[in-house]
């Protein structure tokens, strides 16, 4: 198949479908009211598309159904923990693998025994929980992403890219003993879904290598970064997914994994390492925060689904048909001359909220506005990627002002099908058409840490 | 007619093959797995006792319920239930989900402790004290002097010492992160709490204004023992037992793994919206957001099904009846045995089954060791392995009991699978003086049990 068409059509059938809630304007109206314009706080039966986030949203194959009736629920040495850590140790590479109940349960534990109070912790761009977890342990997150990634405009094709003098710099200034390890997503979910490649990885490993620090690989999306070095890469196009999957990994020391990303299951995750006196630290300290080593606070059923996932996640076909139909969603919106992050991200598209509603300033919260007026139009739940995420400054108490004010519409994966991509695409144009009618948000109730997940706006 | 017989209130659904092993490969697995029970491989366990924790049959209900989970990030409608169930059930408004219970417990004594804060229960179980000292706080057990005695009769040994709570909390007044009342108490023999008891507690707290946790994951097995042994309780039905005890409170902690027969699974209740909000900051950082807490949305649909599905009269019934089946034929031939029978589990006295092995050869290891070798049971040891300490010159300061526990796991086995294991006793007892103590290899810091190495002395 992957020869013949040019459609990305979908390499499975549906077997199992879930209801969708049909909802008025009225009703959204009220909705969103009193969810305080704050998509996170919708009611998930009054959205008809949800597009918060393509995390544990997947729809799992009949495989992996069937990998959940397999479930060994033993407390210890269950057979889907085996299962699970022959699938990591045959399509990832790592050597020693702890399951975790999911991503931030691996974060947690790997801050925890590598950074030490003072610590530097250099990275292609933040990730929320990521970066907390580095804060919590005694670091401080330094962004060596290359500029372009801060640029929405750039067509650079590797915006995820480690700028190597940047990353440098920090080494020089800091002294090698003061940073941990050097922090690498595949992809960066902050740029919009932003590969990099492989030839960067490299030079990066060259670089750390040289002064003896790890790298730790956020590898939550690390098929559909494998999948664009095929696409984009000089020189890569005639390997697998798979083949490059195994390579990314290979140049890493370790990895956190959130596997309700590209391992499609609902709930997971694992953290994996080739440094034995780290594992076994990380296997003493799982037990007090997730559950003993062999099940790591997942059901047995869950590692059978993760590592029949995995599997999966790495198939030609399937990856082709999961960046094709967030590509096509991108191009309907690129056609109709929305602004957005450009290229076009693996895992979703990015609206560029500044452009999209250029009369509303940042301190009008543009792409939490948006994000409510998405969801207003069509009942379409999105999320906001700007000032309200990027928090405030720990030392002066003001925001942070991102350069970026994004809205993103994360597809989840197998889950909707054209006909849906159609639906958000007219819906999104409606809006844009009538943009200069849209007013700003004034914030009503600010939590003080991840104020994005629950803070309460009105309209302006 | 009235039967004596208490059969399933259930048909089997759905089966999963037992491996079975002989008694010279199970030689060979136990030197494998440095005879600690937690690195045997499931595949080699005939009948699993380890816990009864994540290891319950669910229902064809909660399958439904699984198939229905509402994965959504934010505001599931699996999660909505889920609140539901649980705010009828707690009485208390603010719930937060989370991946199991160590979780819950860890975001609540995380917040509540640190150094110089002190933690009082009935008994601390592993995970919970561990918790606690993780966090630099003190955790001091004082149930009351007869749950010591594994032999004594008494109706309520899980209940905590009053007298010895009021002197502690004026004692370290100020100092006090909380009281926590597990029920039933696990580490003390799966022994019920009073009802009279949890009140006396709840009052005393309540004078030194000093919060009150419930430990609620065996909350519906203590309701029976509290309507078949207590005064003035048998009119009641068992949920309004649970209920009337969450009334006491002002915070619950759940592993749903257990009276919620999910197999993954925890949440934390509060009355305080104060409380429950300075939770909320560490629950959606390390677990999850506050509306799926690090769990799938099936798994919340599972949940809120299990917490109906307990209080059935008929199937509490029929638990507590087939846990002291196990135990009666156990007491039959002789073996020590904590008494009366708790709720979820039979523990094993092993300092009076092995006189001749000291604590700090640690006597219930050899015992688990001894039931794998002979019948591929895996049971657990709660003795000086797992609360054991040392002294600043090396020695081991013990537990004040070596007990092994053998955890029923909920709706799993039949009543022949409890034959196998009471005769597996029979051997027990017939090898019991020829039984060599073990020491420790090899240890982390905390929670040893889990991970430690063990051998065989010669």
């Amino acid at each position: 198949m992957t020869e013949q068409h040019i459609s990305w059509a979908e390499p499975y059938k549906i077997k199992m479908v879930e209801p969708l809630f049909m909802t008025t304007r009225e009703q959204r109206v009220k909705a969103m009211e009193e969810a305080g314009y704050n998509t996170f706080l919708l009611k998930s039966e009054e959205v008809y598309i949800d597009l918060l986030t393509d995390s544990g949203t997947s729809a799992m194959s009949d495989r992996q159904w069937a990998g959940m009736m397999l479930g060994d629920e033993a407390y210890a040495g269950s057979r889907n923990f085996y299962n699970l850590e022959a699938a990591i140790q045959k399509y990832y590479g790592y050597k020693h693998v702890i399951p975790t109940h999911q991503g931030r349960g691996a974060e947690n534990l790997i801050s925890r025994i590598l950074i030490k109070p003072g610590d530097i912790v250099p990275g292609n761009m933040y990730f929320t929980t990521t970066k907390l977890h580095q804060e919590m342990a005694g670091g401080t997150f330094v962004d060596i992403i290359v500029d372009e990634a801060h640029d929405a405009n750039s067509m650079f094709p590797f915006k995820g890219n480690v700028d190597l003098k940047k990353l440098e710099a920090v080494i020089k200034e800091h002294g090698a003993k003061k940073i941990p390890y050097v922090s690498i997503a595949t992809t960066v979910n902050m740029a919009g879904g932003q590969p990099m490649s492989l030839a960067n990885l490299k030079a990066v490993r060259e670089l750390t290598a040289k002064y003896g620090i790890r790298i730790i690989h956020d590898m939550t999306r690390v098929a559909e970064n494998a999948y664009m070095i095929k696409l984009l890469e000089e020189g890569q196009s005639e390997r697998s997914t798979a083949d490059i999957v195994k390579e990314l990994c290979s140049l890493t020391d370790g990895a956190t994994m959130s596997a309700k990303k590209d391992a499609l299951v609902n709930i997971g995750g694992f953290l994996a390492l080739n440094e034995w006196d780290v594992f076994e630290e990380a296997r003493n300290q799982v037990v007090i925060f997730e559950g003993l080593h062999t099940y790591g606070g997942l059901a047995g059923r869950d590692m059978e689904a993760m590592a029949i996932g995995i599997s999966e996640s790495v198939d030609e076909d399937h990856i082709r048909a999961r960046v094709g139909q967030v590509f096509y969603l991108g191009k309907k919106l690129m056609d109709a001359g929305i602004p957005m992050v450009k290229p076009i991200g693996t895992h979703g598209v990015f609206l560029d909220a500044k452009a999209f509603l250029p009369h509303v300033p940042q301190l009008a919260f543009p792409a939490q506005t948006l994000a409510a007026e998405l969801y207003l139009d069509a009942g379409v739940r999105t999320m906001e990627r700007g000032i309200v995420s990027a928090g405030r400054d720990k030392e002066t108490g003001d925001h942070c002002y991102p350069d970026l004010e994004l809205v993103r519409l994360t597809v989840p994966r197998r889950v909707y099908t054209q006909a849906h991509m159609d639906v958000i695409a007219e819906s999104v144009e409606r809006v844009y058409k009538r943009r200069n009618e849209i007013k700003g948000l004034r914030m009503t109730y600010e939590p003080k840490y991840l104020r994005f997940f629950q803070a309460k706006f009105e309209k302006l | 007619m009235r039967h004596r017989t208490i059969i399933e209130p259930f048909r089997i659904k759905s089966v999963e093959p037992i491996g079975l092993s002989t008694e010279v490969e199970r030689v060979e697995l136990l030197k494998d797995a440095h005879y600690n029970p937690f690195l045997l491989r499931s595949k080699d366990v005939i009948i699993d006792l380890m816990t009864d924790s994540g290891t319950s049959a669910m229902s064809a209900h909660q399958w439904a319920g699984i198939m229905e989970g509402d994965e959504a990030y934010a505001g599931s409608r699996s999660w909505l239930r889920m609140e539901n169930e649980v705010q009828d059930l707690t009485g208390m408004q603010h719930v937060l989900p989370t991946h199991q219970g160590r979780a819950a417990e860890r975001i609540i004594y995380g917040h509540l402790g640190g150094p110089g804060k002190i933690f009082i229960s009935n008994t601390h179980f592993d995970t919970t004290r561990a918790n606690i000292e993780f966090s630099g706080a003190t955790a001091i057990d004082i149930p009351i002097p007869e749950g010591q005695d594994t032999a004594l009769q008494h109706p309520f040994k899980g209940n905590m010492d009053v007298g010895e709570l009021d002197r502690l909390l004026k004692e370290h007044k100020g100092h006090v992160g909380a009281v926590i009342l597990t029920v039933t108490n696990n580490s003390g023999g799966g022994q019920p709490v009073s009802m009279a008891n949890a009140e006396g507690v709840a009052a005393i707290c309540k004078r030194h204004g000093v919060i009150l946790m419930l430990d609620c994951c065996r909350i519906a097995e203590n309701s029976w023992f509290v309507k078949h042994r207590e005064e003035g309780m048998e009119g009641l039905t068992y949920r309004e037992i649970a209920q009337r005890m969450f009334a006491l409170a002002d915070g619950a902690v759940m592993s749903a793994k257990k009276d919620a027969f999910a197999n993954i699974g925890g949440f934390l209740s509060f009355r305080n919206e104060a409380l429950a909000e300075a939770c909320t900051n560490l629950l959606i950082i390390t677990e999850g957001f506050t509306t799926y807490g690090g769990l799938a949305g099936r798994d919340m649909e599972a949940i809120a099904i299990g917490l109906e599905e307990v209080f059935d009269p008929h199937y509490l019934n029929y638990r507590i009846r087939s846990t002291t089946f196990l135990g009666e034929q156990l007491h039959k031939l002789g073996v020590p045995l904590m008494l009366p029978i708790g709720g979820h589990a039979v523990y094993i006295d092993a300092k009076k089954l092995y006189p001749h092995i000291p604590p700090a050869q640690y006597p219930g290891q050899a015992l688990v060791s001894e039931l794998f070798r002979l019948g591929g049971i895996r049971s657990v040891e709660i003795g000086s392995v797992m609360f054991g300490t040392y002294a600043e010159d090396g020695s081991l300061k013990p537990s004040r009991m070596e007990l092994v526990r053998l955890a029923i796991p909920r709706r799993v086995y039949t009543q022949s699978h409890i034959e196998y294991v009471a005769e597996t006793f029979e051997g027990i007892m017939a090898e019991r003086e020829q039984v060599k103590g073990m020491r420790i290899v090899k240890e982390p810091k905390f929670l040893r049990h889990f991970t430690a190495h063990f051998d065989t002395l010669p």
